[in-house]
């Protein structure tokens, strides 16, 4: 990765950006996949339990991606994501599709984040970023395609971004974590975390420079 | 297009242009934009290199049994005694207009029990003042000039009243 891309440089538009009729397609399977998420909530209002089973595999992974990159600790991540799950079973009979399912998905699991942030308990179990782990084993033996050199800088670059991650303030961590990997948009993020979208862009804009800053030297 | 940075919307342009989630009609006038304002190319450059590098970061392998787990928990809670099932229930939301009803009621209450003069004439914790000799005087001297205000009025005085 170089200072000025390429592409830039040479007056050319950042690539690869999706073309606008690749962004109505995708518009619109993403309100399809919102209003699925509605109808099989209401089902397992009913007492679906398959519809809660067919909840959870869609969305089991982003909660857990999302808790783990809060919180920096697979199991921790996993517990939380369990209790996040665990929330919306409770919840079931009081369910109303007021909000987007994924919004009310995410407002548990960032609300339980930073609970468990804020109680410091990521300073007695959170895995050392210097240590090996068994799950940076894992990462290892699944990335063999790479030398040992790339492989070197590759750990080396990917402790650094969660350093700077994890040096974030907690809601600009979760701001810049929902719209970076979960790709959501201002609003969905405002809904999540409770506040404006205004809040939610100066959240980021913080967000950002912060990262900049400490990851301008990996440009 | 008038150029972002001039504009004052730079930012957030540039997030979402990063984002890939700026307006189909805005992304256009943006990439028309770019190759003839150095400022922008190099912010642009900026956002896409912080994007890039957070990109490394991939999310480790899901358990395997994660699932299974959940079950297993949902049926433990579902097997359990009915009143451990009340405790787990979402009082949060049923209980969340009854706070601040609770609250309000019971800063009426005190508010009512703190002004309320029959209260105070009936408290027995008032604690006894210490009076001075001077004020002993001062109210005895009243005294007698009220029993000379109330006795009957001398015979000069009537004869005054007359006139």
């Amino acid at each position: 990765m170089k200072f000025g891309h390429p592409a830039v440089a040479s007056g050319e538009a950042l690539s690869p950006q999706p073309s606008a009729s690749e962004r109505v397609r995708e518009d619109m399977a993403a309100v399809a996949s919102l209003e699925r998420d509605a109808e099989l909530m209401l089902r397992v209002r009913e007492g679906d339990e398959a519809s809660f089973s067919a909840l959870l595999d869609r969305h089991r992974a982003a909660v857990i991606h999302f808790l783990y990159r809060m919180v920096q600790n697979q199991a921790v991540a996993e517990e939380l994501a369990q209790e996040v799950f665990l929330r919306v079973y409770r919840s079931r009979s009081t369910y109303e599709p007021t909000a987007k399912f994924t919004t009310w998905l995410f407002r548990i699991a960032t609300h339980l984040a930073l609970n468990w942030i804020r109680d410091g308990k990521n300073e007695k179990s959170q895995e050392s970023l210097d240590q090996g782990t068994a799950e940076g084993a894992t990462r290892q033996v699944a990335d063999r395609l790479r030398t040992i050199e790339q492989e070197m800088v590759y750990q080396a670059r990917l402790a650094e971004v969660r350093q700077a991650i994890e040096m974030l303030p907690a809601k600009q961590r979760a701001a810049v974590l929902m719209h970076k990997y979960e790709e959501m948009d201002y609003s969905q993020i405002a809904g999540v975390l409770g506040c404006s979208e205004s809040a939610v862009k100066s959240l980021l804009f913080r967000a950002y420079e912060s990262l900049r800053a400490r990851l301008a030297h990996m440009s | 297009m008038e150029c972002p940075q001039k504009s004052g919307k730079a930012i957030e342009l540039m997030m979402s242009y990063t984002a890939g989630t700026l307006e189909p009609e805005k992304q256009i006038e943006l990439e028309r934009h770019l190759p003839i304002c150095e400022e922008c190319r190099r912010a642009a450059a900026d956002r896409k290199a912080i994007w890039d590098a957070l990109d490394v970061w991939r999310p480790d392998a899901i358990s395997e049994d994660f699932s299974a787990r959940l079950y297993r928990r949902i049926a433990e809670e579902e097997a359990a005694p009915a009143w451990r099932k009340l405790l787990r229930m979402p009082w949060g939301s049923l209980f969340r207009p009854a706070v601040p009803v609770a609250a309000a009621c019971a800063a009426l209450a005190i508010e009512f029990i703190v002004k309320d003069p029959l209260i105070h004439r009936h408290s027995t914790t008032t604690l006894p003042q210490k009076i001075s000799i001077e004020q002993v005087e001062r109210a005895l001297d009243d005294m007698d000039m009220l029993k000379q205000l109330s006795a009957p009025a001398p015979a000069e005085g009537r004869a005054s009243e007359r006139i």
